[in-house]
């Protein structure tokens, strides 16, 4: 069985480096095709049941990540994040260290709150990116700054997919990843900012502001933070009254705080059109669908012909030290490879490894989900990396970019390795 | 038509025939029942809907096979396909119903007790869609499903469910887990329906003793044992060591978590009269170290990543590369059921239970299930 299994991986891992580089597919294509070929090596034919179940294997996550980008989408078109930037920037143009930290809560917002980069860097990165560069900080240091803020907004709670996908795998609850995941995300964050912010010129106030999207008159105040409160709302009413309130589900609930902010867009005299950014967050999101589809397919494919137990008894053969080490690599070389693929087929095995070892499952996966994210800026793909290159308007070498971000990277790889092996001494955390 | 119009038009056609193949396929295992005979010892068959009518015409609703003595005695209640992964539990519930007779006292078998979860596999874990147990005159097959409630008939899951009456939270998927839903709400979820119409059959029918038959996979601690409720603990007892003794059956048993709610073992002996007990053997298809994921390893239990680990010493059972068969894991379970109900017997000799016609481990593993198993008419 291991021969055979290595065969099918060997098969695998070559036609998914043919379709990625010769044929030059998208990597959720190659993923496709090569789940295919081990299909079809391993005997199975093409199994048409399989694949297609494995392209719901996702759906949940789906739906919550189209919803809560729709949200975060209408919030952005009613100008209510211009609102909360130039609020900060007024308050705290000339306290330069609150200041970098409020804008990078703000660059974390959207990504916390549908689990993709790719909303952080789309939503609030631009934005974000133009009153950082305004403080004088390098073009190259800015984008250093919202790459890494959109790697750690996919980390930082409440929707965290890694985790979700774990706690699947390991038949976990999804449940006290709270604090454990929001306190490094932060402290990790806030050291980013600061470290890459810190040195640059004061704020020429009237200078941004005139830089800054207009805000319309009447989008102040509660009306900016109504949707925020119904979303809080709804969340915590189902845990407080399970018994009372109806389960909507985060997808529902992300719906339900999206008419909120029509209705308050709708108060402050502005016009939006929901169908427009419907579309809009499809085309946007299609890219991160697609992965998580391409992805479902895959690991049921790599279950089906016996490569993931392979991976998982591989791993968990391993001398430990190996594998402490070998977290800095290959989690961010895998999420390059594989996308959030790599919680599936890495991060379960190692869940799996650490808790036989006695470490504490929960603290053990938040480690292994703040290094992950790092890959996004590395190719073949380097999807949030090229987005944020876009959205900035960075023109610079990519690998000036890449050192930029290199003090940052190291010190979370180090705090990630750090949370793994030392899980049991943060307990504290699991508050 | 342009290539990128051509490549959409493609793409489009080859989903839609993916799709009708596989739908057909869904629609099937939605729909299709395995047929069970029923045997010369079973004298009623029930609907959970009869104790509980709003399942009635819901695709949770199931078959309650009831096998009464001549002479009244206790009321035993057998349930398997709680979770629909762990078939043993099954196959012995269809071998009593097939062969069993009750001399004294009711047995009362509930063979696929989340038939929704019947209905549907897991995404990601690949499992096939049916079983096939060979006979002397063909082969049987049987549903291979999931452990939770098929979304289609219960969704969205909440980000937390909160287990009803005790408070306690869980995982939000768990809500779809009829094993974490006890003891059931009659306003609740479809598959707390299901828990509270148990209670039901349980109350109304009288039951003094209830067993509930699970399979884990070889990396699971709980295993090859028997969970007891407080209340059942000295049966736990003398069936482990009847086991032991007279069939050379390892099984280890210990008491079930005060604070773990919705489980069988703690729900069903704190909400009614009935003594509560679950047992577990062990189950490599639901190992994720497992290898190739199909028919063989459900039935013969082989697998050579699951020996590699047990080599590592990373298994809380014996593994070796015989694996671990159904005839085995069936066996174990027949035994531990009728070795329940005669500790129970002896303990409460007033409300004495006599089955007779049921094989025991060694027959089982002498003669294979396929051997017990009746040919279906038509």
């Amino acid at each position: 069985m291991f021969l055979q299994t290595s065969i099918i991986l060997g098969v695998i891992v070559v036609v998914y480096i043919l379709a990625l580089q010769l044929l030059k597919m998208s990597p959720e294509l190659s993923m496709i095709i090569s789940a295919f070929a081990g299909a079809l090596v391993a005997g199975f034919g093409i199994p048409i049941r399989h694949i297609v179940e494995g392209s719901f294997a996702y759906l949940d996550i789906i739906l919550t990540i189209v919803t809560a980008t729709i949200f975060m989408n209408i919030l952005e078109e009613s100008k209510a994040i211009s609102f909360i930037v130039k609020t900060v920037v007024t308050k705290f143009y000339k306290q330069r260290l609150v200041l970098l930290i409020l804008l990078m809560l703000v660059l974390l917002l959207p990504g916390a709150l549908t689990g993709a980069g790719s909303a952080s860097v789309l939503i609030s990165g631009g934005i974000v990116a133009m009153v950082l560069h305004s403080m004088g900080i390098p073009m190259v240091n800015v984008t250093a700054i919202v790459f890494l803020g959109a790697a750690l907004s996919v980390v930082a709670p409440p929707v965290n997919i890694y985790a979700m996908i774990i706690c699947g795998g390991v038949n976990m609850p999804y449940i006290g990843f709270f604090m454990p995941i929001l306190i490094p995300t932060l402290i990790l964050a806030i050291f980013t900012v600061i470290y890459l912010g810190w040195k640059g010129e004061p704020l020429e106030l009237n200078a941004i502001i005139d830089k800054l999207p207009p805000v319309p008159a009447q989008m102040t105040g509660f009306k900016v933070y109504l949707p925020f409160i119904v979303l809080a709302i709804l969340m915590v009413a189902t845990r407080l009254l399970p018994h009372a309130f109806p389960i909507l589900g985060i997808p529902l609930i992300f719906i339900i705080s999206s008419v909120v902010a029509l209705i308050t867009v709708w108060l402050s005299g502005q016009k939006v059109n929901i169908l427009l950014i419907s579309k809009r967050t499809v085309k946007q999101l299609f890219p991160l669908i697609g992965t998580l589809v391409a992805v479902g397919i895959f690991v049921q494919i790599l279950t089906l012909t016996g490569v993931r137990g392979l991976l998982v008894i591989t791993v968990l053969s391993l001398p430990i030290w190996l594998v402490y080490i070998g977290l800095a690599v290959v989690l961010p070389v895998g999420e390059a490879i594989l996308l959030y693929g790599i919680a599936a087929v890495l991060g379960v095995p190692l869940i799996f490894l650490f808790n036989s070892l006695g470490l504490n499952p929960i603290l053990a996966t938040v480690g292994i989900i703040l290094i992950c994210p790092l890959g996004d800026a590395l190719p073949p793909t380097r999807i949030i990396g090229r987005l944020t290159v876009e959205t900035v308007g960075y023109k610079d070498s990519y690998n000036n970019f890449l050192k930029a971000c290199s003090v940052p990277w190291i010190v979370i790889t180090i705090a990630g390795i750090c949370l793994v092996i030392f899980a049991n001494s943060f307990k504290f955390l699991l508050i | 038509m342009s290539n990128k119009w051509l490549r959409k038009t493609l793409i489009i056609l080859l989903s839609v025939i993916m799709m009708v193949i596989a739908g057909r396929e869904f629609l099937i295992w939605l729909n299709e029942k395995e047929p069970i005979v029923e045997g010369p010892g079973v004298t009623r068959v029930a609907k959970l809907s009869d104790y509980f009518a709003d399942l009635k015409g819901t695709a949770l609703d199931t078959n309650i096979y009831i096998l009464e003595g001549e002479e009244d005695g206790g009321a035993v209640m057998v349930t398997a396909g709680v979770h629909t992964n762990e078939l043993s539990g099954v196959m012995t519930n269809v071998i009593l119903i097939e062969n069993a007779h009750v001399e004294k006292g009711k047995v009362i078998l509930i063979p696929f007790a989340n038939n929704s979860a019947f209905t549907a596999g897991h995404p990601g874990e690949a499992y096939p869609m049916r079983y096939h147990i060979k006979t002397d005159w063909g082969s049987r097959w049987f549903r291979f499903g999931d452990r939770y409630t098929n979304p289609i008939h219960q969704w969205p899951d909440p980000e937390v469910y909160v287990h009803y009456p005790s408070g306690q939270s869980l995982s939000g998927f768990d809500i779809r887990n009829l094993n974490r839903t006890f003891p059931g709400k009659a306003d609740g979820t479809i598959t707390e329906k299901v828990g509270h119409a148990i209670m039901q059959v349980i109350e109304k029918e009288n039951v003094d003793l209830f067993i509930d038959l699970h399979e884990a996979e070889p990396m699971y601690p709980v295993i090859n044992t028997i969970v007891a409720n407080q209340k059942a603990m000295d049966i736990a007892v003398i069936a482990e060591m009847n086991l032991s003794a007279f069939e050379g059956i390892k099984i280890g048993k210990e008491i079930s978590p005060e604070n773990l709610h919705g489980l069988t073992h703690r729900e069903v002996g704190d909400h009614s009269r009935a003594l509560s007990l679950l047992a577990e053997t062990c189950d490599p298809i639901q190992d994720p170290l497992r290898g190739r994921t199909d028919e063989a390893l459900i039935i013969t239990g082989k697998d050579e990543f699951i020996l590699k680990a047990a080599k590592l010493g990373l298994l809380y059972v014996p593994f070796d590369e015989t694996g671990s068969h159904i005839d085995v894991r069936t066996g174990r379970h027949t035994s531990t059921v009728l070795e329940i109900i005669s500790a129970f017997s002896e303990l409460y000799p007033d409300k004495e239970i006599i089955v007779s016609d049921a094989p025991r481990y060694a027959e089982i593993i002498e003669k294979g299930v396929g051997y017990f198993l009746l040919k279906p008419r038509g």
